[in-house]
This record gives structure tokens, C-alpha cells and sequence, in this order.
């Protein structure tokens, strides 16, 4: 009697454990595999209307928005978290934005920025390598460099606009693996649809 | 039922006087205990031999069960397979998410390895630093090196790999649901507090499964709940590190990682995921113990310390509260929860074991206040001081038998 009583929580206890570990397990599997599978079977972009005014980037005085000039722009999901990097899809055409922030008090300089965009380019390419820059003005009349990054065979654009307070700049690359020098030549005026504005209340 | 079974702690010596009636210990110092010079008619650990004994039926304190319930169904087939099998899918989530930190991060790591060099001693001395402190704080003593380490890697490379790609697909999911400027800003805290929360919890429970001694109780839960979130913490740290380098248009990599890592554990440390998966870990400890049977309440109970857990979570990852003073109030908030948690368990145990060890020395002839000081760290260093140099190792094992047979004394007793 006392040996079958034993025998019973003795197999109470390896159901328990086997429906724990199997939870468990399933609950890993579930969130790491099924949240990207269902990601990637549903639409992920999301279209953009022309001239549609979308902040990409802020600090305390300042505000970044773009304005695409074009139709038939998406934005992908997945790829961007608002405020801080932006992926825009026109066909084979890929529009990336990056707001960056200053790490110090002290403003930073364009040729500073393209200077650290050298380097930080070539986290997603190694090979990339970014060319001399030349200045170039958004529609609103903000200065920034513009350049191109070479990866791999492709050439894609590159600019870079700072605030007017230098506290914060946007980072902008047109390019695409499918895009061809002509599909870049017909949005390449995008490059110059970014418009900084000061925060009402500040000074 | 056998006797031994239904009561498989009374058997203690109930006579612990030698058989002139003198005290098998002799006090070098008041509240201490040493074997007494008597080591004729004594066993080496100072008790009673059996001739002493006057013929009662005794049991040495060496031949008292030091195992709980769960050591003995570990040795079963009850255990040891989903034990096994438990191993096996510890050693596979951890090189899925080697593997996946690894693409995650090498590229900017190769492109700035100074300052991941950097990253990476900040981010071990960090979890140094809190690995001593979490395996310090559980009463009594703590947890064994081996379930310390295999928490605190889930918590590493398991949770890390797969919450980056769990978040992204999630995030995605929102944004498609309301659209990608409402999801923006409220992305973190609609992804993170679900998945990341319920990833780590799941190293808990299957540590508890893998180690059936290591989470016999929610102080347990809380402690393993800690580690697994400051090996969580400290990846994380690392990738945030890294990827503020990008966020601040490399202009100064250095400084980026170093202000990056120095808010992350200076200002926002103290509320990190330790404290949020301290709470959720408790949980596991609350109803571990009772196998499928844990009582509605006891679930109830485990349930509502997740959802805490993960409000908490949402709240930390919120739009909200955003300047330096907000970021304080979250953290503090989270700080204060993750401790009341804490001293409730903590008391709890304490007193559990104290009156084990109380009932236990009573039948060993110790005097109260001797038994109890052995439930802590301190009261135990402090007895062995007492004893001469030459018999403190065996007082010290002697020590740890009977700390053993009282934290499985406290199990006992809260699962009967």
C-alpha cells in the first residue's frame, strides 16, 4: 500500500514535471519562431500619401518631418521604429533614415557627421565605403552634405542634415539591392524633402 | 505507510546526554558547542555513542534524511527524464541564442571593437558585481554555482537572441494593427513586457524542472527570477551599447558606450529586468513544490506576480514619464515591488528554517538560541568561531546537515 501511494506521487510529480518543461519549451518555441512567422505572412507596409508630413527625428527645440514628394511610397513596418529609423519601399527603391543625437553638449558640425557616418556605414556593409561630400540644400532651405556610398556594386545616395541647433542631424540613403541608377535618378529629389522645425514653447 | 515515511523527520536521537547525564557538547564560550572530551563513548561528530545511548532507538545526525522529497523523486524515473530532457533544452536554447547574439551583434562589434572591448569589461563587472549581491541576498544560503550560471546564461543568450526577433515580428504585428505612427512610441512597451517577461520565466521553470532543489519555494523562484534577469540585463546593456554608436552618428563611440552603460546601471539599474523577473520568478517557487496540484490560491497568487511583472515592464517601456525625474519614479517603483516581494519571502523562509533548526537542535540538546543563529550566514560563522581550530570543519559540516534538514524541514511543511 505504502510502495503504490509512493509509486502515485511519484508519477503525479513526473507529469507535473513533463507538462512544465513541455509549457515551457512550447511557450520558447511559440514566441521566438511565431511572432516573425506571423510577421512575415502579413502584409508589412503601409502606405504613404504624398506630402504626408512624418516626423523622423526631435530633440528638445527641434523637430524633423519629411515630406515625400512622390506617390506610390510604403513604409515597412517592421523595419522602423518611429523617432528613430525610418525604411520607406517605392518598388526597388529603399529610402533609410536615421535620427542621430549629438552624445555631448557640444553641436556637431556636418563634416563631423559624415565623418562618423563613414564608419557607422559599414555596420551593415563592411565593404561600404563612402565618398567626398558636397553641400547640399533641403527644399526649406537647411544645409547638410550629400555623398555617395559605394557597397559592394551598388552606389547609393547619401546625405546628412543637422538641426538648426546642431543637436541632432538626420541621416538619410537612398538606394536599393534591385534599384538600378535610374530608378534612384527619378526619387533622387526625396534627398531634399526634409524640413526641420522649431517646437512652439521654446525659445 | 511506514512510520519513516509518514514522518521521516522525527527520528532524531531524543537522548543527546551521554550516559554519565553529561552533555555531549562542552561550551567554550557562551552559546557555543564543541564535542566533549568524552570521545571514548562518542561518535567523531560529537554525539552519543550507541552503548550511550541507553538501548532507545536514536539516529545520528549523519543518518538524518538530508534530502527533501524531491531529492529522493530526482533519483526516480519520476524526475531524472524530464530532468534530462530539461538539459537538453537548456544546452539548445543556449546555442540558438549564441548564435543569434552573435549575427546580432559581430558586425559593430568588428566595426568598433575598442569600444565593444569596452562594452564588454563595463558589462562584466557589472555582472560580477550583482551576481555576488542576488546569490548573497537569499537567506540562509545560497543558491548552488551551477543553477546560478544556468540562470543567469538564460537569461544571456537564450532570452536576448530570441526576444530581438520575438519583439521585431511582434512590433511588426502593431504596426500593421494601428498603423505605423500610433504604434510607434507605445512599440516597446506592447512587445517587450510580454515576450522578454515570459521568456525569462520560462528558464524558471525549466530550471526548476532540470534542478527540482533549486526552486523549492518562492524565495527560491525570486532569487533563480533575478539571476535570469541580470544575465538578461547585461546582454542587453551590451547591445544598447552598441547600437548607441549608430544612434550617435559614431561622432564619439567611446563616450556613446560609456554614457549608454553608466545610465543604464547607475540611474536605471536598481528597477532593471533582476528586480522584474525577481517578482515573476517568484511565481514559479509558489507553486513548484505542489507538482499539478498547487491549490487555486497559490495560482491565483503565482498569476497575479506575472502580471505584475509585466505591468511593471509596460510601465518602465512607456511613452510616459520620460524625462530624467519620471525615469526615477518608474525605477523606483519597480525597486519597491521587487523588494516587498523580497522581505515577505524572505520572512517567510526565515522563519520556517528558524523554527526547524529550533526544533531540531531542542533534539540535539542545543540551546534555542545556538540552533536559530544557524539560519543565517553570520550566526553560523559566529558559532563556528566558538569551537576550536582543529573541529571547526566538523562542526561546519555538522552545521551544514543540519541546515539542509531544516530548509527541507520548511518545504515539508509548507507543502504539507
Amino acid at each position: 500500500m505504502e510502495q503504490k501511494s509512493e509509486k502515485d506521487r511519484t508519477g503525479r510529480r513526473s507529469r507535473g514535471n513533463w507538462i512544465a518543461l513541455g509549457v515551457a519549451t512550447g511557450v520558447f518555441v511559440l514566441l521566438g519562431v511565431g511572432w516573425p512567422l506571423m510577421n512575415a505572412v502579413t502584409p508589412s507596409t503601409e502606405a504613404v500619401a504624398a506630402d504626408h508630413d512624418i516626423t523622423v527625428g526631435s530633440d528638445e527645440d527641434y523637430s524633423a518631418s519629411l515630406s515625400l514628394p512622390q506617390s506610390g511610397w510604403e513604409v515597412d513596418t517592421t523595419a522602423t521604429q518611429v523617432g528613430q529609423n525610418h525604411l520607406f519601399l517605392r518598388g526597388p527603391v529603399q529610402l533609410e533614415l536615421t535620427s542621430v543625437t549629438a552624445p555631448s553638449a557640444e553641436p556637431a558640425t556636418p563634416e563631423e557627421l559624415w565623418k562618423g557616418l563613414e564608419r557607422t556605414s559599414r555596420i551593415g556593409d563592411p565593404s561600404a565605403e563612402l565618398g567626398p561630400p558636397k553641400p547640399i540644400t533641403t527644399a526649406a532651405g537647411d544645409e547638410g552634405l550629400i555623398g555617395e556610398l559605394r557597397t559592394g556594386n551598388r552606389i547609393e545616395h547619401t546625405a546628412v542634415y543637422p538641426s538648426p541647433d546642431g543637436m541632432f542631424a538626420v541621416e538619410l540613403v537612398l538606394g536599393g539591392k534591385e534599384a538600378t541608377a535610374a530608378d534612384l535618378d527619378a526619387v533622387k529629389n526625396v534627398l531634399r524633402s526634409l524640413t526641420f522645425e522649431h517646437e512652439e514653447g521654446n525659445p | 505507510m511506514s512510520r519513516e515515511q509518514s514522518e521521516p523527520y522525527k527520528h532524531v536521537p531524543h537522548e543527546p546526554h551521554g550516559a554519565a547525564g553529561e552533555p555531549p557538547y562542552r561550551h567554550t564560550a557562551e552559546g557555543a558547542q564543541v564535542p566533549s572530551p568524552r570521545q571514548g563513548t562518542q561518535q567523531a561528530d560529537g554525539h552519543p555513542s550507541p552503548q550511550d545511548r541507553g538501548g532507545r532507538e536514536e539516529r545520528p545526525l549523519e543518518q538524518l534524511p538530508t534530502h527533501g522529497f524531491d531529492e529522493r523523486d530526482s533519483r526516480s524515473s519520476g524526475t531524472w527524464l524530464p530532468a534530462l530532457v530539461g538539459v537538453v533544452v537548456l544546452a539548445l536554447a543556449f546555442l540558438v541564442g549564441l548564435v543569434l547574439n552573435v549575427l546580432n551583434m559581430s558586425r559593430a562589434v568588428f566595426v568598433f571593437l575598442p569600444q565593444a572591448l569596452l562594452a564588454l569589461v563595463l558589462c562584466v563587472a557589472v555582472f560580477a558585481v550583482g551576481f555576488w549581491v542576488l546569490r548573497r541576498v537569499r537567506p540562509v544560503r545560497s543558491p548552488s554555482l551551477v543553477v546560478s550560471v544556468t540562470a543567469a546564461v538564460w537569461g544571456a543568450l537564450a532570452v536576448t537572441g530570441v526576444a530581438t526577433y520575438a519583439n521585431t515580428g511582434m512590433s511588426g504585428l502593431w504596426g500593421q494593427i494601428l498603423g505605423f505612427e500610433q504604434a510607434g512610441s507605445w512599440g516597446a512597451a506592447l512587445t517587450a513586457p510580454l515576450n522578454e517577461e515570459l521568456l525569462k520565466l520560462v528558464g524558471v521553470v525549466i530550471i526548476a524542472v532540470v534542478f527540482p532543489r533549486a526552486v523549492r519555494g518562492p524565495v527560491d523562484g525570486f532569487v533563480v527570477g533575478a539571476l535570469v534577469g541580470l544575465g538578461f540585463m547585461v546582454v542587453e546593456n551590451m547591445f544598447h551599447a552598441l547600437n548607441s554608436i549608430s544612434l550617435t552618428g559614431g561622432l564619439a563611440p567611446t563616450l556613446s558606450v560609456v554614457q549608454t552603460i553608466g545610465v543604464r546601471v547607475f540611474l536605471t539599474g536598481l528597477g532593471s529586468h533582476w528586480a522584474l523577473t525577481g517578482i515573476a520568478g517568484t511565481a514559479v517557487g509558489l507553486v513548484a513544490p505542489f507538482g499539478r496540484r498547487p491549490g487555486v490560491r497559490r495560482v491565483v497568487g503565482a498569476l497575479l506576480l506575472v502580471l505584475l511583472a509585466m505591468f511593471l515592464h509596460g510601465i518602465v517601456d512607456a511613452p510616459l514619464l520620460t524625462s530624467g525625474v519620471g525615469t526615477l519614479v518608474k525605477v523606483v517603483l519597480v525597486f519597491v515591488c521587487a523588494m516587498a516581494v523580497y522581505f515577505t519571502v524572505r520572512h517567510t523562509h526565515r522563519r520556517r528554517v528558524r523554527e526547524a533548526l529550533s526544533e531540531e537542535g531542542q533534539a540535539l540538546g542545543m540551546r534555542r538560541s545556538a540552533a536559530t543563529a544557524l539560519a543565517g550566514r553570520h550566526g553560523r560563522r559566529r558559532e563556528l568561531g566558538h569551537v576550536a581550530r582543529p573541529e571547526r570543519a566538523a562542526v561546519r559540516k555538522r552545521q551544514k546537515q543540519m541546515v539542509e534538514t531544516a530548509e527541507d524541514r520548511a518545504v515539508v511543511s509548507r507543502t504539507s
